[in-house]
């Protein structure tokens, strides 16, 4: 059985144009109990030389997302519809950021969704799908790289 | 037990855990739209039991996103160099979190001082549900 679309590999999305806006980083911040004031104070992030409040680490998935709600508003296709995720089965395998520049709020980035390839493990009973991000300032260049693998765990 | 800066850290040092939970229904739900990962299975009961799970089970980026915490409050986000984590078990809802990290490596690369950490998050029942690492820059 073969839940992903094998045919999108070597495909890529985008860019998607996403802004970062201060209310929803700072909504994720206080949702996972962030306490650090560069994460949640601009006053706090100014002082600390920044240009408003920093994002954390794995706002990149946040990122994602937003890219992929932009795509559904405009009628296309999301990255998890194209791939053929089906939610009942889909786990997450790992997840991994190489960060190359600080992300703050304010900014609009571009997002670039890449399918690298599909794996089978579990002597079939899993599906593996790699997927990389790369979240880019126009003028300040590359941010963040994602490299995400999305799991089916396939019904018997 | 003490925990050194990163400034004063050797291999072996351990970095101050961080527990998270118990992660109830609301801060599930919560998760959901301050990260905008709607996906049921972690929200809706009726579609987790249906999906032949007991119930909902937490979002494993909200598991991922307490290592991050633990590291970017140790060294400082902008310090970050790589954040790395694999999901190897369901975590159930109700369950509580213990991420921690340990110094597994020291090295210099173009005149920079780098740590490379261990990172892990325990299920309250022991079982280990996130296996990572990280690289940051020594600030």
């Amino acid at each position: 059985m073969a839940l992903f679309d094998r045919s999108l590999m070597g495909q890529t999305i985008g860019p998607v144009s996403v802004i970062l806006e201060r209310g929803p980083m700072l909504f994720f911040a206080e949702t996972i109990g962030e306490t650090n004031p560069v994460h949640l104070d601009p006053a706090a992030a100014h002082a600390a030389g920044h240009p408003d409040i920093l994002a954390l680490p794995t706002y990149a998935v946040v990122i994602a997302s937003l890219a992929d709600k932009s795509l559904a508003r405009q009628g296309r296709c999301d990255s998890l519809k194209r791939l053929g995720a089906d939610m009942r089965y889909l786990l997450h395998g790992g997840e991994s950021y190489t960060y190359h520049a600080p992300i703050f709020a304010g900014e609009t980035v571009e997002v670039t969704t890449e399918f690298a390839g599909v794996s089978n493990a579990g002597g079939g009973t899993l599906e593996i799908a790699r997927i990389y991000q790369h979240i880019v300032h126009t003028d300040r260049g590359p941010l963040v790289t994602t490299k995400r693998d999305l799991i089916h765990k396939l019904p018997k | 037990m003490t925990h050194p800066t990163p400034q004063l850290a050797n291999i072996g040092d351990t970095l101050p855990p961080l527990t998270f939970g118990p992660i109830s229904r609301q801060t599930l739900a919560l998760y959901a739209g301050a990260s905008g990962d709607h996906n049921p299975i972690h929200i809706d009961t009726d579609f987790a039991t249906a999906a032949g799970l007991d119930d909902v089970i937490t979002h494993g980026m909200l598991a991922m996103s307490q290592l991050g915490r633990l590291v970017s409050d140790w060294v400082g986000s902008e310090n970050i160099a790589t954040l790395s984590t694999r999901f190897t078990a369901i975590i159930p809802v109700g369950a509580s979190l213990t991420c921690t990290a340990c110094v597994i490596e020291c090295f210099e690369q173009d005149a920079t001082s780098y740590l490379r950490l261990r990172l892990a998050a325990h299920i309250n029942d022991g079982t280990q549900a996130l296996k990572g690492d990280a690289t940051v820059r020594v600030p």
